[in-house]
């Protein structure tokens, strides 16, 4: 029997499908419900208000972190996208898959506090050992290399983020056939232009999901980040520490509320955008596959 | 003029030559020292079975595979070190290469956009490329929206747009059904007469390699078995699997009774065949291979249990006949229980004998032909 035929059935599904993502959404729909309390978090009376968007600027602390947490996610995705590209590619041409899927997805098994303090106690003895090579030679060049800093949190970032993207961008590569690759090659285009005419405008969703992706879990990201960023803060570290000292500021709920904001924005354009695209070329795609004469 | 690569012809020199050519992938041996020559403009077919080593030869052709040994020479050019846009030569794959982001005209003109032609330059070829195929009305689809045949056709006006001197075909028709299969066999032949480029096609199936073939090769387990013209390989093949591969031969195995002469005598389960030597290097007691034809084989009733005594003849017993349309299939066997079948134009004996009836199968002398291998 087809469920639709049973219309208790086909809500119930919905049903649960709505409870699915109430759950997941729930903590930050309550977010944004306190972002918008004049009272603030656990106040009696709720007084809706725009105060706190308003003040969020003049918050330097959130705002300084909010610059730094910027920066480091473009940097990682600029770096770790790329790196995770070619990684797929080589995996997708490699003749053995096992080993480098093993190696390349090894940093998801190891948990991130083990991950961070380990690239702590790295980066701290490899400071060591440029800080007694700088003095072997007599030079104080390379003794802030790998003090805790933008570079090690970066380094670290780019480790805990390449997996991710290394697979969001494998999925959508997984349907592209070679053979367009090597036509191109025939028809005279070097590898690069191959990869980049034929290529590159199958497998853009992936790359630019994979972008996505790396923004959000650099932003998302606390323990490896405050492990290993030295003097600066990062707007989640800035978050969780003022929870912990002092609790949230009502500034801190609508920064919160508003990042969430853009980021369900963001990705729910995306999705409305693939899902209006799909039926648009679908359409298109009926209406001219009339029957043809081979 | 060529589009994508340097001008390397050589009008004297053959279009293709491979020297001793090898290809390993770690211990498997893809292509055992292959040697062949290619005229220019000839329609040239690599068959075999599945596995053998065509397409591994086709594609270090077209440069996909660097070989491991040996020479490949194009216009009398070495080009084993060119990766392959820079080779003259241009490739028509099984399936699923038409870019599927792009229109046809799109796909068509891709390698005249990347050899940097102008606009108008493109369109114009691209329109005459497209009009060579058939397709003049489709330009605007996807690949998608396009039937399996008519994706194939795109393939070819992409290869042929490009006035390379060389185009390569794997297994072009493979993913056609048989009409269909048909039909862009003879498309093929006639785009090659007309065009007048060498075509270098891979395929499995022989009667797409007969359809259009000036020259067939048969390569099988990473060897160049045999080439030669269609029609040759067809009727006087050479090697036993050559026979095996090519048409419905029966394939009988024996010892040579009596080797002076022109013709010999080899005992094939019993019998006293005779066969033309074919100045081949036999000896008494050697075992050899004969072939023969299916329609070449006349089947009667025999009277009684006489045995053949004329050397062109085996007494055999009747299996049963199987109807394919045109021609009827006469199954028999012989004493040593080898299968032997006779086919006929469908109609033309419409009561076959009964199953286990002693039957004569036999031949005319020239087309019974021996193989030592």
């Amino acid at each position: 029997m087809n469920d639709y035929d049973n219309i208790w059935l086909h809500r119930l599904k919905w049903a649960y499908l709505l409870l699915v993502v109430l759950t997941l959404m729930t903590p930050v729909i309550y977010v944004m419900y306190v972002s918008f309390n004049a009272n603030g978090f656990g106040a009696n009376e709720y007084v809706f208000t725009l105060e706190w968007y308003g003040l969020i600027f003049s918050d330097e602390l959130l705002i300084g972190a909010l610059g730094w947490t910027v920066i480091l996610a473009l940097v990682v995705t600029v770096v770790a996208v790329p790196m995770a590209l070619l990684s797929a590619k080589y995996y997708k041409a490699a003749d053995n898959k096992l080993f480098p899927i093993f190696l390349l997805l090894s940093p998801l098994f190891v948990p991130p506090d083990i991950l961070g303090s380990a690239l702590l106690v790295f980066f701290k003895n490899l400071n060591l050992v440029f800080i007694w090579l700088g003095d072997q030679i007599g030079t104080s060049l390379f003794d802030s290399w790998f003090r805790l800093s933008f570079l090690t949190a970066t380094i670290g970032l780019i480790i805990y983020t390449i997996p991710y993207s290394f697979v969001v961008i494998l999925i959508t590569m997984g349907r592209y056939r070679t053979e367009q690759t090597e036509a191109a090659r025939a028809c005279g285009a070097n590898g690069w232009r191959a990869f980049w005419d034929i290529e590159f405008p199958q497998i853009r969703a992936g790359v630019f999901s994979a972008c996505a992706f790396t923004v959000i879990l650099v932003f998302n990201e606390y323990t490896r980040t405050s492990l290993l960023k030295g003097g600066f803060d990062t707007f989640t570290t800035v978050l969780i520490s003022q929870m912990l000292n002092t609790g949230m500021s009502p500034q801190s709920y609508a920064m919160s509320a508003m990042v969430s904001f853009v980021a369900i924005a963001v990705i729910g354009s995306i999705i409305l955008f693939t899902m209006l695209r799909a039926e648009s070329l679908g359409r298109i795609a009926r209406a001219k596959a009339e029957p043809v004469m081979s | 003029m060529t589009y994508g690569t340097t001008d390397m012809t050589d009008n004297k020199a053959p279009a293709v030559e491979v020297r001793n050519l090898a290809k390993h992938y770690g211990d498997f041996v893809a292509l055992k020292n292959v040697n062949v020559s290619i005229a220019a403009g000839e329609y040239f077919v690599l068959l075999g079975p599945s596995g053998g080593g065509k397409t591994t030869l086709l594609r270090t052709l077209g440069g996909f595979h660097k070989p491991t040994r040996g020479e490949i020479l194009l216009h009398g050019r070495n080009v084993g070190h060119l990766p392959p846009d820079k080779r003259p030569t241009t490739m028509v794959f099984q399936a699923y290469a038409l870019f599927p982001h792009m229109t046809v005209t799109q796909n068509v003109g891709y390698g005249l956009k990347v050899a940097g032609l102008s606009k108008a330059r493109i369109a114009e070829k691209v329109d005459y490329a497209l009009e060579q195929v058939g397709l003049t009305q489709f330009t605007h689809r996807k690949p998608h929206e396009l039937s399996g045949g008519q994706q194939q056709r795109v393939q070819l006006a992409r290869a042929i747009v490009l006035d390379r001197d060389i185009l390569l075909l794997d297994e072009p028709l493979a993913a056609l059904d048989a009409q269909l299969r048909k039909d862009m066999c003879l498309e093929l032949k006639h785009l090659q007469e007309k065009v007048g480029i060498t075509f270098i096609h891979v395929t499995h199936n022989q009667e797409e390699a007969m359809t259009v073939a000036d020259r067939i090769a048969l390569i099988a387990n990473g060897d160049l078995v045999e080439y030669g013209r269609a029609r040759d390989i067809y009727r006087a093949p050479q090697k036993s699997f050559t026979a095996s591969f090519v048409g419905e031969n029966n394939m009988l195995k024996g010892k040579v009774a009596q080797s002076n002469g022109a013709s010999i005598v080899v005992d094939v389960a019993g019998a006293m065949l005779q066969v033309d030597k074919r100045d081949l290097d036999v000896s008494d007691g050697q075992e050899v291979t004969l072939s023969i034809r299916s329609e070449c084989v006349s089947l009667d009733r025999a009277n009684g249990s006489a045995a053949a005594s004329d050397g062109l003849s085996m007494i055999g017993t009747y299996d049963e006949s199987v109807y394919l349309g045109l021609t009827t299939s006469h199954l028999a066997h012989l004493p040593d229980g080898t299968e032997m079948v006779s086919r006929v134009i469908a109609g033309s004996d419409d009561t076959p004998p009964e199953a286990g009836a002693p039957v004569r199968l036999s031949w005319k002398p020239s087309d019974i032909r021996l193989h030592v291998e």
